[in-house]
């Protein structure tokens, strides 16, 4: 092996964005522990973009670990399976992050339920020509595996050949550029021969000619890790590893996509427009083993952090565990008042109910302390927009927060509309810059609603 | 466990920065001036500056206990009534009485900025609202310039306790609308350029001392207060238009330098042109407005008949501002939406 001076400073990046504390150091250095099954899992029938899946059990049943107990027959949907053997106790409604309430399938586990580890036995020498595109990609689609970087959006559906649009490159996103989290980061160092197995699978199902793999240079060492890794084979030489700059939103998908290949994705549009595929390093990890394995997507690793949990790691965590249970298992918090956020503290969404359930795309729970909160923009009095343009400055998409955001605030919904509110990816960097402290994106979010609602009454 | 969960729209975290910091920043930046103004103009600063202030700040809690606000101290919180008084008594001929300068500080917070709703809904910047208003109804006092104090003036003894009163000199800019008149005389002014750049010179409070400006408004740019778009539009077309005047002419006109370190050019460049209430939000409308404000300025410097068009021209683009906001709108990053 040539043993060559990997560049691990990132020249790559998009326009806009920020800068906010990285607050990585509270959990970048725990290992992947695996955590055990508790007494109950509620598995949620939507964990995804699309169709909710219908249940396949009912009250009573006994299922197994890894049987699926909901699925669809829509396009764009993916199956959910059963974490843990045991016996279903209800299919009733539980506090969803996204969607308010939601049906779940509720289990109670059995006695006996080994602990599942991650993935063992990966070597690098995996050869993606012995399964088939098709295979792939239906195995994908059994296993139930979504985008795990938050969005959920089907993957099969991604990587699947669309002849009306023809992929050509494929980009995995290791960026992690939230504060906080480090699930990412822990699987890139240490599942670094999964993911490099699962992106050759990607690329064979896709058709993709080139694949780049953006890891944000404030991890040396996964980038490190993953150039050594793919540099023992030969036939990894069209993966590339780009570092780029560490700035928040750099791992959106637009913005990533922006970065490396200095193209922009259609504003409302999606990336196989421009012949581009984007999956997320868990996502990636996750095909392979649903190829290679067989096995489906029932855990998921989560970073459990924040100043005021007590000890705060990264979890080999079953779907459907309650936050409740998970904080539990990390030693409890240390303060009586705190907010509960699932994922990290700029896009992620604080939850009233602990007891709502870790889904597939779940890959944190942050919890920060009152001290915190009280310096957070809601907590601070809002002063008139004094029209500085920060929040132009920051904007990843380019838009204009302060006039969509008034616009809604005095529902001019198509004056939003007419600064493209539409294009906002609700990133929260306007938020977190605004001296005045106006909560652009509460007000973007909450005009986006409207349109919503006013589209479902009046169809045209 | 957990007894309170908070819960609110994200992000949760954000940058500890507030609107009074931003204006904390642009007071520190009008420090060096204020401080040249003391070191000038000595007494004539120690009262208009905090006359301005206190004038203006009371009139913002005198418009919010008219307006019925429940907590009428809440808005002087932000600072900006002070610094619009600091901009306005940095605008006025030092020995500007101070009944004058209160009428002038109620005039801009009242009329500038509190009936249109307050911070952030104002047309025009305050100051120069307040300013324009003294202009025309107190033309003689507003253009009555005293001499610096460190100028050692040769003037008799004329009274008897024996204090020697600052006597009054003309501006620059008045000596080059002179220049421009007569055909001659410009290179006069330009001779006067070390004066003018250190501000040992007649003029307003606050506009003679280029340095002074030029380091608060690179405090400014270095600490992200402003930014340098409006700035460099602004000189960048003054620049051209001295310089075409200085080069049909250079006897009627004065050379670029002077023009950029004389008057209120480098105060509006750094501290009016840049107020983001009344300026445009995208870069490429920054330009526009800071192009048109340094060619107002210098059309009414060369061809109209007043010697300084800095607050006109300020007020004229503040009017055209919400305009240069359409017309510059922007387009996403992934181009227009094709619905």
């Amino acid at each position: 092996m040539l043993n060559m001076k990997i560049n691990t400073k990132g020249r790559f990046t998009f326009p806009g964005g920020t800068h906010p504390p990285q607050s990585k150091d509270l959990t970048a250095e725990s290992k992947i522990q695996p955590v055990p099954v508790g007494k109950q899992v509620a598995v949620m029938l939507s964990q995804h973009i699309g169709a909710v899946c219908q249940p396949l059990v009912r009250q009573g049943n006994m299922v197994q670990a890894g049987q699926k107990i909901g699925d669809c027959d829509a396009f764009v949907c993916a199956p959910v399976h059963s974490p843990i053997t045991g016996k279903v106790k209800e299919i009733a409604l539980r506090s969803h992050a996204v969607l308010g309430r939601s049906l779940a399938i509720v289990i109670d586990a059995y006695a006996y339920n080994p602990t599942k580890r991650p993935c063992p036995g990966f070597k690098d020498d995996l050869d993606e020509n012995n399964y088939s595109a098709e295979q792939i990609c239906n195995a994908v689609r059994q296993a139930g595996i979504v985008g795990m970087g938050g969005a959920g959006f089907p993957t099969r559906v991604k990587i699947e050949p669309n002849p009306r649009l023809p992929k050509e490159t494929l980009i995995i996103n290791g960026c992690e550029c939230e504060p906080y989290i480090t699930s990412d980061y822990r699987i890139m160092l240490e599942w670094t021969n999964q993911i490099i197995a699962g992106t050759k699978l990607a690329r064979k199902a896709s058709g993709c000619s080139k694949v780049f793999i953006g890891i944000e240079d404030n991890k040396p060492e996964a980038i490190e890790v993953m150039n050594t890794a793919l540099k023992t084979h030969a036939n990894n030489d069209d993966i590339k590893v780009v570092p780029v700059r560490t700035k928040y939103p750099q791992g959106g998908e637009r913005q990533l996509i922006k970065a490396i290949l200095k193209k922009d994705v259609p504003t409302g549009g999606i990336p196989p427009m421009i012949g581009v595929v984007a999956l997320n390093v868990a996502t990636v990890a996750a095909i392979a083993e649903a190829v290679v394995f067989d096995s489906p997507l029932t855990h998921r690793v989560v970073t459990v952090t924040g100043e005021a949990i007590a000890n705060p790691g990264n979890f080999y965590v079953p779907i459907g565990t309650s936050v409740e249970e998970l904080i539990e298992f990390c030693g409890g918090v240390t303060q009586k008042s705190a907010k509960v956020i699932l994922g990290g503290p700029m896009m992620g969404i604080a939850i009233a109910d602990l007891k709502t359930p870790i889904t597939k795309t779940t890959n944190a729970v942050t919890v920060l302390t009152k001290k915190q909160i009280g310096r957070a923009k809601f907590a601070r009095r809002q002063t008139p927009c004094i029209r500085c343009g920060r929040c132009l400055e920051v904007c990843p998409e380019n838009l204009n927060p302060t006039k969509i955001a008034h616009a809604v605030k005095n529902n001019l919904l198509d004056v939003a509309e007419n600064y493209y509110i539409s294009g906002c990816m609700e990133c929260g960097c306007c938020s977190y810059v605004c001296p005045a402290n106006i909560e652009l994106t509460g007000y973007i979010k909450t005009g986006k609603i409207f349109l919503a609602e006013q589209k479902k009454k009046k169809p045209e | 466990m957990l007894k309170n969960i908070t819960v609110s729209c994200a992000p949760h975290i954000s940058q500890p920065l507030s609107t009074r910091r931003v204006m904390v920043d642009v007071i520190i930046g009008l420090v060096p001036a204020i401080v040249a103004a003391g070191y000038y103009f000595r007494i004539y600063a120690l009262i208009l500056i905090p006359t301005c202030v206190i004038s203006a700040v009371a009139t913002e809690w005198l418009c919010n206990l008219i307006r019925k606000k429940p907590n009428p101290l809440e808005s002087l919180g932000d600072f900006s009534a002070v610094v619009t008084g600091i901009i306005l008594a940095l605008s006025l001929p030092p020995g500007l009485p101070i009944w004058t300068a209160v009428i002038g500080s109620a005039f801009a917070i009242a009329v500038g900025k509190m009936v249109f709703g307050g911070l952030g809904a104002n047309i025009f910047n305050p100051a120069m609202v307040g300013r324009a208003f003294l202009t025309a109804c107190f033309g003689v006092l507003m253009t009555t310039w005293t001499v610096p104090a460190t100028i050692d003036t040769t003037m008799p003894k004329i009274a008897a306790d024996n204090k020697v009163h600052a006597r009054t000199q003309a501006t620059p800019l008045a000596w080059s609308k002179q220049a421009i008149k007569t055909k001659k005389g410009a290179h006069a002014v330009n001779a006067q350029f070390k004066s003018t750049f250190t501000g040992e010179i007649g003029g307003c409070l606050g506009e003679t001392s280029a340095l002074a400006l030029f380091i608060g408004g690179l405090y400014l740019i270095v600490k992200r207060t402003i930014n340098p778009h409006i700035p460099l539009a602004v000189l960048i077309s003054t620049v051209v238009f001295a310089n075409i005047g200085s080069m049909i002419n250079p006897n009627a006109y004065i050379r670029p330098m002077s023009h950029l370190c004389s008057g209120g050019m480098l105060l509006c460049v750094f501290f009016i042109a840049t107020d983001p209430v009344t300026a445009p939000l995208t870069i490429k409308g920054m330009w526009i407005f800071g192009i048109g404000v340094g060619t107002i300025t210098m059309l009414i410097r060369i061809v109209g008949e007043y010697p300084e068009g800095v607050m006109y021209a300020i007020l004229l683009m503040n009017a055209v501002t919400p305009l240069i906001d359409r017309f510059c709108k922007l387009v996403p990053a992934g181009g227009e939406p094709n619905v």
